[in-house]
């Protein structure tokens, strides 16, 4: 009988110390690089992982490089070669960081909170600080995260003439789109 | 010696005419050009989606390699059918080690998911993307893009 209570114990315990973390394989992360010169540099990834700590605020994001999708295969060709983020040595895009204002955030609570979000945003193998904003949507057991920022292509070390002919834009807008149930 | 010149001037002209076509039409073409429609596409490869798993598990480099870029066809039971944003995404996986394959539709091919549930065999032929270790879920994880369910 105590084996059981003790059992039954843990095991409330442990669902209720991995309900507070939610991941999904389905996360949408898009890129838009286009210019008034070129409107084609811009790709989607609807296969990206994401993890949220409701508990700690802990975010975290991982994109397969190559798995990102573009209507033109030329330049899907030009984004994963070598002079441009050479997905073959760096194959994921990965962001780990914290909601800043996890206070501000109730996710027992039905509701559409604005967050912050800092932390390491990875690309090419470069490391860069980066806080963005995000909206953070409660709604009974699913939390749905988005967050619209830009990035400076030169902080990852991507260079090219395409970029300094405006072909490319410098700071691309980032779109994330996940839903953790 | 006016007339030699205008020779000269003339073929100038028709060559730089020339070069302007042919650069217009490479990016006639380039800016144009579309993905096949992977259904109409030869598949290089047909996997079963479990032993394809284990070979990413025991080397993901090499299997990155033997595939890379390939259309390949996956046959295998679906492990789960999930929303990304107004798609959805097909899974197969090796539930003994917790490592996955997800499929991402092809634009033509998007409501073709919402005919499958977890547990239907399924063959699906798709663009092999890469398979990475996440360093989020700590599991192999394959990536597919541009895929349509075989019928």
């Amino acid at each position: 009988m105590k084996k059981t209570i003790l059992f039954l114990a843990l095991a409330f315990l442990t669902t209720g110390l991995f309900a507070q973390k939610k991941t999904t394989t389905s996360a949408v992360i898009a890129f838009d690089a286009s210019t008034s010169l070129d409107n084609m540099p811009k790709a989607e990834n609807k296969t990206a992982i994401g993890a949220l700590d409701t508990k700690t605020g802990s975010l975290a994001f991982e994109a397969t490089v190559k798995n990102f999708t573009f209507s033109n295969p030329t330049m899907q060709g030009h984004f994963n070669g070598d002079k441009w983020l050479n997905s073959d040595a760096y194959p994921s895009f990965i962001f780990k960081g914290n909601i800043v204002n996890l206070s501000s955030v109730d996710f027992s609570k039905d509701g559409s909170y604005k967050a912050e979000a800092e932390g390491t945003l990875t690309v090419k193998g470069k490391e860069k600080k980066i806080k963005v904003p995000g909206t953070i949507v409660v709604k009974g057991e699913t939390i749905a995260v988005s967050s619209n920022f830009s990035v400076d292509v030169a902080d990852f070390d991507i260079t090219g003439v395409p970029i300094d002919a405006g072909k490319v834009s410098k700071q691309p807008k980032i779109t994330v789109n996940a839903e953790f149930k | 010696m006016a007339t030699t010149k205008r020779r000269w001037l003339k073929r100038l002209l028709v060559t730089v005419l020339i070069l302007a076509i042919i650069v217009a039409g490479v990016y006639w073409y380039v800016a144009t050009e579309k993905f096949s429609d992977t259904k109409d596409m030869q598949a290089a490869y047909t996997v079963n989606a479990v032993d394809f798993l284990h070979e990413f598990e025991k080397d993901v480099a090499a299997a990155n390699q033997k595939y890379k870029d390939k259309i390949i066809t996956v046959n295998g039971r679906v492990s789960a059918v999930e929303s990304a944003d107004t798609t959805m995404n097909i899974k197969m996986a090796d539930s003994t080690k917790n490592s996955f394959i997800i499929f991402a539709f092809q634009e033509q091919h998007v409501s073709e998911p919402k005919t499958v549930k977890v547990g239907d065999s399924v063959s699906i032929k798709g663009s092999f993307s890469a398979g990475i270790f996440s360093e989020i879920l700590e599991v192999v994880k394959v990536d597919f893009k541009r895929s349509a369910l075989n019928k």
